[in-house]
């Protein structure tokens, strides 16, 4: 339609009024139609600008929507929640339990939840513990009661479960020899009607509610000493109860919000799931006054040892200035309760997938503990370094906050420990008195950042090399002559008695007796003198004023050093050279210290404490000290035991022993 | 006749085109209010010159954080940019009550503040007490970056983001975590799967498409709008930093894969090596940064982040990329006052310029200037005793901070183009004869120095 130009015929008719546009309008037929036509096309026009801005409007909205439920905002990981199904609807579990020579098990409504049939392995009772509202299993535990004391434990533990759970009970192999009596009664008070006459190779399984009703119990009798009971299987059904009635009723607040979680999934851990006055997990020790080591992260090795990791976190967060915060427990491997127990106490936990076995996986774990800590905390100067089976001192940060400083500015020191490891009841008097030794003790001690990421990280031993952490660290090409500071009392405690390098003999022998410090808020003397040229002036001191024994008499005896206190004496042994130990390896084995390996030394003195006298042991003629020595005393020579191939062994069992 | 038909067919037109319209205005009115609230809040608050709901609910937020201790900043981009307009005013008069609402109350969905994460203990009653004050909130958590590159630690997840809504605002709190190499990171806003994506406009919030590394910024308190709040003491600055925060995470789990595949040399060498790069490395980023010289991981390097988040032991020296607009006369001088010797130079800031400095021991510190064009970025190369130039072709690339053996430094943010433009497609496969003339894909004669300006061009120390 060429005539249809509307523009200009607009623009005509603007300039004139609209009355007299009207009035020519009404007499020109030809205008209005015009008009009209020009009206009709701008509306048309209008519409259509309209509509392509609405499809436009609509596609970018729409494409746009796409874009936003395609990704961009969304986790690529799919975390489809897997609905929870209640463990069940129904009221009632079928228990089914199996005793017999070589195989245990138990199955909770057709799941087994305990299943031993390794050789060798598993023999005496074993007890799971039921929640009486969920039927999930809380405890599981094997008592060994065919060896000694194994009965005494199993109390403990029976004491600790609470009322109303359920427990069930088995025998693989043998559970009676060192079954006594008190064990047998507390079996009696349960329920058990066979327990008081549970004899030699007895087969017996066993399920009641504690302090309630009792489920079923069967038992075979061994015929003869020779021989086994028969295989028994017992098939029982317990009635669950109500998750009120299973539950305590403590004051809802977040702290015990979490002692519920924790208490309806494990057992065994005694008064913290009391429900009449439960033992507290916050503890609100008093703060330091300037705490140096507030900020410093502390990490918290663990393994698979949780009733460990309980007692270790209680005795950690009660130290004075303790910062909860700085804490991370890693965890050896995807155990679920020592998660439980770190979550208890509110802290953080990491797991870690192992990697190797046996040292080389603590190993590993070690790297992987201290190179997070480092990446958690990336303004950390220092790392406190943890394990789940020490005490710590009430006067631990107090300690360190009063010595760090020394870390900081002293490059001839590698650590600060806070354990001494010649520390024993009787070899250690002074708790505000620290020493400088070469060799790392471990079991709590602090690690500068520098150190780690300078010089241990990048070459700490891989996954195949089957080293210890502690043995490499201690290697000269990782000391390089640097020096630790120790405490004279441990300011931790080595309570684990089951571990990879460890077993109740070598405890008692090398640990029990260590002395630990309980006085809060120690002052610790004179720790300038620390530093490295100021403690050779101090032992010069120290050397100056001693006075020396009779080397006439035997070191071994009491009597060798006098019946005084508070003196300073000094005793002078053979040591032809740097490397020569061999008196002062029979002198520690004398004086019931650590002999297994040289530890404690710097320059070939040893400082202990014998009868609350200062007691120095100077090595002649490797040590610098040796000039000391005056001219008419000949060193004390102590030959070794002449059978030595038993030795030898021990001391490599000994080497790695503090993992 | 004619006439007629067409005059009833034009009516009837415009009779359906204005209904139409009419509809369509109406439809596009209803679709509109029903997509986005905000769009007539907007028109409303225009209208009226402010909207308070935004203010008070910002201000109960204030309340609600400063009665649990958390030290929180705003970081919202809008208002920062509103109040550095007006900064010395501000800074001048701390106190100073302003006449109108100006800042909080231009009306948005939200308003962004950012918290240190360090600087608060999770306590869970804040967020009881959010609920009482009316608040709905919600928290987006995800995985701890600071244990990724950690074989196999498995970390609880860490929030990184919470948004908290009361009627028609939301406020987004940013999670700021403390990183290696002394800067903060952000996390990115990834919905899981059950999460209410229309609890805000996701969207539309400043921060959380990309996880984000900024320095550790230095606090002020104002008093503007009558509300107390801590702001970057520098928001221009701020603001520059915010437009090129993004963050990419090294690839951990490839480079875990690499390593199966070809086990790292764990030779005392390597480690040596290793350490002393990572020295060097970290004094030329002390030194270029103190310049403010702009620069990223180039070459060798750069595939060692991207392939084994490591430093390649047998690459034998560190190579860094600069832009040759950022190129300053100082970089020489201040170089060697850092104890780095100039090697050697080949080129001139004109064309090719390169610079080589002497690390410690056999370690060199070689950095390119690179050269940008329409449609690519090349830098140069000089053989010495011909005289022959080549030159390295590059696909355009923007930068992105990386966090590189305990360092905050720039990456090509398409870091696979620059690597398989550098490297070709087999990157992945370690070699250690190199050929910088040869075996590089994207290498390219350029022709010969003219001998005159041999003396310039090419200078070896």
């Amino acid at each position: 339609m060429d005539e249809w130009k509307p523009n200009p015929a607009a623009k005509a008719h603007k300039k004139r009024s609209w009355y007299l546009a009207w009035k020519y309008k009404l007499m020109n037929q030809r205008a209005l139609r015009k008009l009209c036509q020009t009206g009709a096309v701008l509306f048309l026009l209008v519409t259509v600008i309209v509509n392509i801005k609405l499809i436009l409007d609509t596609r970018r909205a729409a494409y746009e929507e796409e874009e936003e439920s395609a990704q961009d905002y969304d986790d690529e990981m799919l975390n489809v929640e897997v609905p929870r199904h209640p463990v069940s609807n129904k009221k009632v579990l079928d228990v089914e339990v199996y005793s017999s020579r070589s195989k245990v098990y138990v199955a909770v409504d057709g799941t087994t939840v305990l299943e031993d049939e390794a050789r060798e392995q598993g023999r005496g009772i074993h007890v799971i513990v039921l929640n009486q509202a969920t039927g999930h299993v809380m405890a599981k535990r094997v008592f060994d009661t065919y060896s000694p004391h194994e009965d005494e434990a199993m109390v403990l533990f029976l004491n600790m479960v609470a009322r109303g759970r359920i427990l069930i009970f088995t025998i693989k192999d043998e559970g009676s020899f060192h079954l006594k009596d008190t064990a047998k009664n507390v079996l009696k008070s349960l329920g058990s009607q066979v327990a008081p006459f549970l004899s030699w190779r007895d087969m017996w399984t066993f399920a009641g509610k504690k302090g309630g009703e009792v489920y079923g119990e069967k038992h075979a009798k061994s015929p003869a000493l020779s021989t086994w009971g028969d295989p028994v299987l017992l098939k029982t059904e317990v009635h669950l109860t109500s998750v009120e009635d299973a539950e305590c009723h403590w004051p809802d607040t977040e702290l015990n919000r979490r002692r519920k979680r924790f208490c309806s999934k494990v057992e065994g851990y005694g008064s913290v799931c009391s429900c009449k006055d439960p033992t507290p997990i916050e503890f609100n020790p008093d703060p330091l006054k300037d705490n140096k080591v507030f900020d410093v992260p502390v990490a918290v090795i663990a393994g698979n040892r949780p009733n460990y990791l309980y007692r270790m976190l209680r005795s950690l967060l009660s130290a004075q200035g303790v910062n909860p915060q700085m804490i991370t427990v890693f965890i050896d491997g995807y155990y679920e309760e020592p998660m439980d127990v770190v979550e208890l106490f509110g802290l953080s936990g990491i797991q870690h997938t192992p990697i190797s076995i046996k040292n080389a996986r603590v190993s590993q774990h070690y790297k992987a503990s201290l190179t997070a800590t480092f990446n958690l905390f990336p303004d950390a100067k220092f790392a406190v370094v943890l394990e789940e089976d020490l005490d710590i001192s009430v006067d631990f940060f107090s300690f360190l906050s009063q010595s760090i400083h020394l870390l900081e500015e002293d490059d001839s020191l590698y650590c600060i420990s806070a354990w001494n490891d010649q520390g024993y009841e009787h070899t250690a008097e002074d708790p505000s008195l620290l020493y400088r030794v070469e060799t790392m003790p471990g079991l709590g001690w602090v690690l500068r950042k520098s150190l780690y990421k300078d010089e241990l990280e990048p070459k700490w031993p891989t996954p195949e090399k089957l080293w210890d952490w502690d043995m490499w660290m201690r290697m000269p090409e990782q000391r390089k002559g640097r020096e630790c500071i120790i405490p004279d009392i441990s300011r931790s405690y080595h309570f684990g008695i089951v571990g990879l390098n460890m077993n109740g003999y070598f405890h008692e022998a090398y640990f029990k007796k260590h002395k630990f410090n309980t006085v809060p808020n120690v002052q610790l003397k004179n720790v300038e003198s620390l530093r490295k040229d100021a403690y050779e002036t101090e032992i010069h001191r120290l050397l100056g004023e001693a006075e020396v024994l009779d080397h006439s008499k035997n070191p071994c005896e009491d009597s060798f050093v006098p019946d005084t206190e508070g003196k300073v004496y000094v005793m002078f042994i053979r040591m032809e050279q740097e490397a020569d130990f061999t008196t002062w390896t029979q002198l520690a084995k004398c004086l019931h210290i650590w002999d297994l390996d040289v530890r404690g030394n710097h320059k070939g003195l040893w400082r202990l404490f014998r009868k609350k006298n200062h007691f120095l042991v100077v090595g002649v003629p490797a040590s610098p000290y040796s000039s000391k020595k005056p001219s008419s005393v000949t060193p004390i020579y102590m030959e070794p035991p002449a059978k030595e191939e038993g030795a030898a062994a021990v001391p490599a069992v000994a080497a790695a022993e503090q993992t | 006749m004619q006439k007629i038909n067409k005059n009833v067919v034009l009516a009837l037109l415009s009779l359906t085109s204005l209904v139409f319209l009419l509809f369509q205005l109406y439809y596009y009115k209803f679709y509109l209010s029903q997509k986005n609230g905000s769009v007539f809040s907007k028109v409303r608050g225009i209208q009226s010159g402010q909207d308070s709901t935004r203010w008070h609910v910002v201000r109960k937020f204030l309340g609600l954080i400063s009665s649990h201790n958390i030290p929180v900043y705003l970081i919202d981009p809008l208002i920062l940019g509103l109040v550095d307009k007006d900064i010395e005013q501000i800074r001048s008069s701390p106190d100073g009550p302003t006449p109108d609402c100006k800042y909080f109350c231009a009306p948005r969905d939200f308003t962004t503040f950012a918290l240190v994460d360090k600087t608060w203990k999770h306590e869970v009653s804040l967020f009881r007490a959010a609920e009482k004050m009316g608040f709905q909130w919600l928290k987006i958590i995800n995985k701890d970056p600071r244990l990724d590159g950690m074989d196999d630690l498995s970390g609880v997840e860490i929030p990184l983001h919470y948004i908290f809504k009361l009627a028609s605002h939301a406020i987004h709190l940013v999670v700021f975590y403390e990183r290696s190499g002394n800067y903060l990171w952000h996390g990115p806003l990834r919905l899981k799967q059950h999460m209410d994506r229309k609890f805000v406009p996701f969207r539309k919030l400043h921060f959380g498409r990309y996880p984000g590394a900024y320095e550790k910024p230095e606090l002020l308190l104002v008093s503007i709008d009558d509300l107390k709040v801590q702001i970057p003491k520098n928001p221009s600055s701020f603001l520059e930093e915010m437009s090129h925060s993004r963050f990419l995470e090294c690839r951990y789990r490839e480079a875990r894969a690499f390593f199966q595949l070809y086990p790292d040399d764990a030779s005392l060498d390597a480690v040596e090596f290793r350490k002393k790069a990572k020295s060097l490395l970290h004094l030329a980023a002390l030194t270029l940064n103190s310049l403010g010289v702009k620069f990223w991981l180039s070459s060798g390097t750069c595939l060692g982040w991207y392939r084994q988040c490591n430093v390649i032991p047998y690459s034998k020296d560190v190579d860094l990329g600069v832009f040759i607009r950022d190129y300053k006369a100082d970089i020489i001088p201040a170089f060697q006052k850092a104890g780095l010797p100039l090697k050697h130079k080949f080129g001139k800031v004109e064309d090719s310029l390169e610079l080589s400095f002497q690390g410690d021991e056999d370690v060199k510190l070689d950095i390119f200037f690179f050269y940008e064009e329409d449609d690519h970025i090349w830098n140069g190369g000089t053989q010495a005793k011909s005289g022959k130039k080549f030159k390295y072709l590059f696909p355009k690339f923007t930068l992105c901070w990386t966090e590189f053996i305990g360092l905050k430094v720039h990456v090509p943010c398409e870091t696979l183009q620059y690597i398989e433009a550098n490297y070709g497609p087999d990157w992945k496969v370690p070699l250690k004869t190199w050929d910088w003339k040869s075996s590089p894909s994207n290498v390219q004669y350029n022709g010969v120095w003219p001998v005159n300006e041999w003396d310039d061009v090419i200078q070896i120390y």
